[in-house]
């Protein structure tokens, strides 16, 4: 049905920053329905802002968000909480309610926004915590949970409403590697039964080469794109230094100059 | 509403008289679906259905909310006697449907019944909780009055630039507030007592009065109210955020003892730092209560001459001792909350709500007892 490359999310040349201090400019890229799309970068290097940009929580300096045809920088109001229902957001550290349930937790955004009766909603909360392995963990607090749960039960509460965009920030920061190859399982699975499109912010090597279809990488010293493409061809045929560097996880030389060498 | 949903989804319900159920959807099952077809639904409870089928093979969209109905009638919570079968649904949709079955609703289900605790069990409850707070807070103030001496003693564990800096903000930074609160409750006492002394020809007495009243009571008294209002929260909170992103642990690894490290130097400046705001609010208070007397008509120097003559040495000592007691209750208590916070989004909330009551409550009730102390000793 969706097969088309058709592109979900459009960024035309997104300038973000903070009032004076711009970190990202003239960002252009695309987002193609279906498919897991990973936003790498290193540290300082803007993946954050760009995913809060991305997201509405931030407004950017100058540019356009497009998501499903409609400008998310400009939309106002009942347009832009439509919008905003079209997507989820799972939170680096899951930003779970604490007060509530994990159950009350993904049922909360049904309860808001849609009129079906509390029993129903119950159990597509219940069936939403099944689908990410949690079904067991419904009436926990989030602070019993452990990290690995707490995500997922993160990324429930984000389909609630069935959204066709997921994005994600730092899913394996804090985990395992099990548990963190866990959650790519279940972000491919997502990905796959689902048609969910995944928008993911990362620099765990390991889970890019697992999951991502595509991928663009921030750079903090241009703030800008220097890499776009599919993980493995990167990493193979990457003319850029600091693309080859990170992927094949160098250290900066810079940072090596005063320790004795090893010949 | 932008499209008329009921079009969207149909919803045809056939009972027959031998107990047979048939529902058969067309359209979009989703969350905005739901609702329409739900009361269309009902008959079902009500007509002894012992055997329901869903056909579910005209459906063209199903989201969660939709499924979730169909789970809900193939557990048989529309129909609780009928044998239910879901039939027709599309392969990608039949697989995700099979994902939840009745077993994980039952496994949710049983941990679910969590009975009431019974009035006994509820004020069994609620005494051992305040006997381990007390036993907590002596706990604590044994380990203060044991760490304190040692430490104020060695000059460079003690930190004194900390001590300081609580001094500033809890001390200097309050006068403001301080002033103002002591000079109107001075204005307010003045001005209320002196009506009913007027009707004796006793107004001069209102001096006397106010003088008395604020230095062994009032002055010592705002001054740890608002300390605890200001200070002991701000401790709570600023320990509790510390315990909370595990910078206390941080400090115990090195060996830091965080009483020796944080409290000692918060307790140290609010034992120093509470006589002098207690002199300090007497002070405005009396200033108050005399503003009002020279209102009254009365020379400055006789209103002087009565205040000298009514308060004594041993009520000035005794508002001293009680800014000391209450300094270092209001300081130690905002402490202990602090350390005693818990985990989780509102426990730095919680501590310093206990901080703020805790230490007021405290207050009143050493004040009680330096009141009846005072009395025998003075006699």
């Amino acid at each position: 049905m969706n097969n088309l490359p058709e592109s979900i999310i459009q960024v035309r040349g997104l300038k973000a920053g903070y009032g004076e201090k711009v970190i990202l400019e003239d960002i252009n890229f695309q987002v193609r329905r279906g498919e897991v799309f990973v936003i790498l970068g290193g540290s300082g290097s803007g993946k954050s802002t760009l995913l809060k940009n991305l997201i509405g929580l931030y407004a950017p300096l100058a540019g356009e968000v497009w998501i499903e045809g409609s400008d998310l920088v400009v939309a106002k109001d009942d347009e832009r909480l439509r919008l905003l229902r079209k997507f989820g957001v799972m939170y680096q550290s899951g930003a779970l309610f604490g007060s509530m349930t994990v159950l009350e937790n993904v049922r909360l955004p049904l309860d808001e926004f849609t009129p079906v009766p509390d029993e129903v909603k119950e159990l597509a909360a219940l069936a939403k915590l099944k689908l990410v392995g949690l079904g067991a963990a419904a009436q926990k607090l989030p602070s019993e949970l452990s990290g690995g749960m707490q995500k997922r039960a993160a990324i429930a509460r984000a389909m609630a409403l069935d959204p066709r965009i997921l994005f994600l920030d730092e899913p394996s920061a804090g985990l395992d590697p099990v548990t963190s190859a866990g959650l790519d399982l279940l972000i491919k699975e997502l990905s796959h039964h689902f048609g969910i499109t995944f928008v993911i912010v990362t620099h765990d090597l390991a889970s890019i080469y697992a999951i991502a279809d595509r991928v663009i990488m921030l750079d903090g010293r241009t703030r800008s794109i220097i890499a776009e493409g599919k993980p493995a061809e990167l990493r193979a045929s990457s003319t850029d230094h600091w693309v080859r560097q990170f992927f094949n996880r160098e250290p900066d030389s810079a940072e090596f100059e005063h320790q004795p060498s090893t010949k | 509403m932008t499209a008329a949903p009921q079009h969207e989804l149909e919803a045809q319900v056939r009972i027959t008289p031998d107990g047979m159920a048939q529902v058969i959807l067309r359209g979009r099952l989703d969350a905005q679906t739901v609702p329409c077809c739900w009361n269309d639904l009902q008959p079902l409870r009500l007509a002894g259905t012992n055997k329901l089928e869903v056909d579910a093979a005209g459906l063209t969209f199903c989201d969660s909310a939709g499924l979730a109905l169909l789970h809900y009638l193939n557990l048989g919570r529309m129909a609780p006697q009928a044998a239910v079968s879901v039939i027709g649904l599309e392969p990608e949709l039949e697989k995700l449907f099979r994902g939840f079955t009745p077993a994980d609703y039952e496994a949710f289900h049983r941990p679910l019944r969590k009975g009431r605790l019974s009035l006994p069990e509820e004020v069994g409850n609620a005494v051992a909780e305040v006997t381990t707070d007390l036993r907590e807070q002596v706990e604590f103030l044994g380990s203060v009055t044991g760490k304190l001496p040692p430490t104020l003693l060695d000059r460079k564990r003690m930190r004194w630039s900390e001590v300081r800096r609580v001094f500033e903000s809890a001390g200097a930074n309050a006068v403001p507030i301080v002033s103002l609160v002591s000079i109107l409750v001075g204005l307010i006492i003045a001005f209320e007592s002196a009506q009913p002394l007027a009707q004796f020809g006793a107004q001069i007495y209102v001096a006397n009065m106010i003088g008395l009243v604020m230095v062994r009571e009032l002055g010592p008294l705002l001054a740890a109210i608002l300390l605890a209002g200001r200070s002991a929260s701000a401790f709570a909170a600023e320990l509790g955020t510390m315990k909370v992103n595990e910078e206390l642990n941080a400090l115990e690894t090195f060996g830091l003892d965080p009483m020796r490290f944080l409290v000692l130097q918060r307790i140290t400046a609010g034992i120093l730092l509470t006589p002098l705001l207690t002199f300090y609010a007497t002070f405005m208070g009396i200033l108050g209560g005399v503003a009002i007397t020279i209102g009254l008509g009365f020379p400055l120097s006789l209103i002087l001459h009565q205040l000298s003559s009514s308060v004594h040495l041993s009520d000035v000592a005794l508002g001293a001792a009680k800014g000391i007691v209450f300094g270092a209750i209001v300081s130690a208590v905002g402490c202990m909350r602090g350390l005693q916070t818990h985990q989780g989004p509102s426990a730095v909330g919680v501590s310093t709500t206990r901080a703020v009551v805790t230490s007021i409550l405290l207050i009143i009730i050493a004040d009680t007892v330096f009141s009846v102390l005072f009395f025998f000793l003075t006699r």
